[in-house]
């Protein structure tokens, strides 16, 4: 049994793959795993929406859901936000290091070097 | 006097010292100390404004018979000085909560997009080519993202140097001292402010984080991780302020940990000189002489 998280995340792949709307049963299909119950699944749309990563529509007496943004549009958010250069985010994630120039890249790769050299001779 | 001399040191602190301090080197070999001592500027600052306002609100009403003009500038002031106060709490709380929503809508986002790691739980990674590192603070619940790219672009002990950087991001809660430089910044009137403060700690903690996993990883993987990293191409959409990976590299070359004690000891006296002076040379014999003329 694969925990929520996991779960959700192969939903919304189901849900960026298909070309309309899904079904609960639809979704349940796509997934492919025999042990997972329709409620099981009911519930980690439930829980997407209020994410606000799945819409639902009515249709007839059921439920269609459908992603709402891409899966290009999600990680292009997330890539400008990660790329991001301006200062204003900075405490909102903490990044590792910042893309530099290439003659300042040229200089680091010396000192790197020296660093090297030195652990070797430690 | 004291009204007017609190002020001046409040300004001092705000402007020329800070602007002095920023261009020292020295700060950089002791980064946690030095964190401290620009909070502790911060602070000595808004204590002494604050005390100048007080103590004019206090003189404008300390005869025997205030006019009532004197009366009314009195309240004036400590009513623009609650303001001031306010406003800086109100935006403050604002700043924090959109903080911690953008956060939120950002960790499900690579929660659906990143796939897990198999032996770190916290870390995702994105299927991504461009090169990105970088942590999603929240306690308990933090995420370390990294790409394909980085990788790819990595080897293995690079790779847990730079996790165990972050994961030192996280550990320390150097989201909340960028934080609360963040407010300070934002709290400032546009002619006291200086964004030296902000800047300085964002260099400190990343020299913080890079001494944790130094301790892990030795010196050579994290300098490998740090230049191969800054030195990505990326989309040029993507360049920062670079002269960070220089400094971060020039700490690990140079070790010289009696120089990194004196820098540190440095940065802790001067702190304490900004906090206790002004309050014990000028806060404290106002406060007494206002307590012997009101008794």
């Amino acid at each position: 049994m694969p925990n929520l998280g996991e779960l959700e995340r192969s939903v919304m792949n189901v849900l960026w793959d298909a070309a309309d709307p899904l079904s609960v049963r639809e979704v349940q299909d796509a997934l492919g795993d025999r042990d997972l119950a329709y409620t099981t699944v009911m519930t980690v749309l439930d829980r997407l929406g209020g994410k606000d990563m799945v819409d639902r529509e009515r249709d007839g007496r059921a439920f269609r859901y459908v992603a709402r943004m891409t899966r290009d549009a999600a990680t292009s958010e997330v890539l400008h936000a990660a790329l991001d250069a301006s200062g204003d985010r900075t405490s909102a994630l903490l990044h590792f290091a910042r893309t530099v120039d290439p003659s300042e890249a040229a200089a680091l790769r010396a000192v790197l070097a020296e660093i090297e050299a030195a652990d070797d001779s430690a | 006097m004291t009204p007017f001399l609190l002020g001046l040191i409040g300004l001092a602190l705000a402007l020329p010292v800070p602007a002095l301090l920023a261009r020292a080197r020295w700060t950089l070999r002791s980064p946690g100390a030095a964190i401290v001592l620009w909070q502790s500027l911060a602070l000595a600052a808004i204590l002494a404004m604050s005390g100048a306002g007080l103590a004019t609100a206090l003189w404008l009403v300390s005869g025997d018979h205030p006019s009532e003009w004197k009366v009314a500038l009195h309240a004036a002031v400590l009513g623009f000085g609650v303001l001031v106060w306010a406003r800086f709490w109100w935006s403050a709380w604002h700043s924090w909560r959109d903080t911690l929503a953008g956060r939120d809508r950002h960790r499900r986002l690579v929660d659906l997009l990143g796939e897990p790691h198999g032996l770190a739980p916290a870390v995702r990674i994105l299927a991504e080519e461009t090169p990105v590192a970088y942590c999603i603070p929240k306690r308990g619940d933090n995420r370390l993202v990294v790409s394909r790219g980085t990788i790819e672009t990595l080897g293995d002990s690079s790779l847990d140097a730079v996790l165990e950087h972050e994961r030192a991001h996280v550990r320390a809660r150097h989201d909340l001292v960028l934080e609360g430089f963040t407010f300070l910044h934002r709290a400032f009137p546009r002619v006291l402010r200086t964004d030296a403060p902000l800047r300085q700690s964002q260099v400190m903690v990343e020299l913080l984080a890079d001494d944790a996993a130094r301790r892990r990883t030795g010196d050579a993987a994290l300098a490998r991780a740090i230049v191969a990293l800054a030195g990505s191409s990326t989309p040029a959409g993507a360049l920062g302020a670079g002269s960070e990976a220089a400094v971060r590299l020039e700490r690990i070359r140079r070790r010289d940990p009696r120089g990194d004690r004196l820098a540190a000891l440095a940065c802790y006296l001067i702190s304490a000189v900004v906090l206790v002076v002004p309050t014990v040379l000028l806060a404290i014999p106002w406060m007494l002489h206002a307590w012997s003329e009101l008794t």
